[in-house]
């Protein structure tokens, strides 16, 4: 079991970092218009950016965990029993598991696909 | 037996639950921004999610994108971005205090609780903390109107 405090400790430190990456996802959109930076054409060119589709990927898993574990603390807030606790754990975990997966596909696809 | 069902029985007339969660009326600053965490918290995780999902709609082609860009570059849509762009900068600047707070800084110095009986906890620093995120967050709505609505 890993301890609570080591589980804030994540919590803070993705917080910090996601303040970061999406500070650049941010910028990217307001280079040009934000209307032309989110084109199709655009789109697709910054997915053919490697470095840009690493920073994307770190978004993806960095808001994932911040944001389920916030979930699954406000839900231990609600109640407390075993049966709850453990629900609520392997509920954020999947669905963060889920989203994670879900988006890292469209990152690899958007790769591959022509402007 | 009889005290610990007794005690028992206290514990649970005092379970408010959810409503007990939002209530934030008989609290100070303190509890409105505990709130607000929460509130833009679930609501960023259920963007991020809906972001996540409409940015796969690049797989199916350009049509299919511009078919959801459609549906998003509208004035309601706008607004739910000003709206995100909002609850992300609260969220975020309060989140940096709330680290602070954990850490012991902004706290004040332990004292001898005199009547009143204000905690020195709940301080100037906590609440000029949650008013900034709150300015703040205001500000970012503002530039985040000039852009989708203006000719940035």
């Amino acid at each position: 079991m890993i301890r609570e405090s080591l589980i804030m400790r994540i919590h803070y430190i993705t917080g910090i970092s996601a303040l970061f990456v999406v500070a650049v996802h941010i910028t990217m959109r307001l280079l040009m218009p934000f209307d032309s930076s989110i084109e199709y054409q655009n789109i697709i060119a910054n997915y053919h950016n490697i470095a840009y589709s690493i920073l994307l990927e770190s978004i993806l898993v960095l808001i994932a965990i911040h944001g389920f574990n916030g979930l699954r603390i406000m839900l231990l807030e609600l109640r407390q029993n075993r049966l709850w606790e453990n629900g609520v754990t392997i509920f954020t975990i999947s669905a963060m598991m889920t989203v994670v997966a879900y988006g890292t596909r469209t990152i690899i696809l958007a790769q591959g696909l022509g402007a | 037996m009889e005290t610990s069902k007794e005690s028992n029985s206290t514990v649970r007339n005092n379970r408010e639950g959810l409503k007990g969660w939002l209530n934030p009326a008989r609290y100070g600053w303190e509890r409105v921004s505990y709130w607000f965490q929460r509130l833009t918290g679930l609501f960023l995780l259920i963007y991020f999610i809906g972001h996540v999902y409409e940015t796969s709609s690049l797989t199916g082609g350009q049509a299919a994108w511009n078919a959801l860009l459609a549906l998003t570059q509208t004035v309601q849509g706008h607004i739910f971005l000003i709206l995100v762009i909002g609850a992300s900068t609260f969220h975020s600047v309060n989140g940096i205090r709330l680290i602070f707070t954990h850490g012991g800084m902004g706290l004040g110095k332990p004292g001898r609780p005199d009547y009143p009986y204000d905690a020195l906890s709940l301080n100037y620093r906590q609440k000029s903390g949650i008013w900034i995120s709150l300015i703040l967050a205001a500000l970012a709505m503002l530039y985040g109107a000039d852009v989708l609505f203006g000719t940035k």
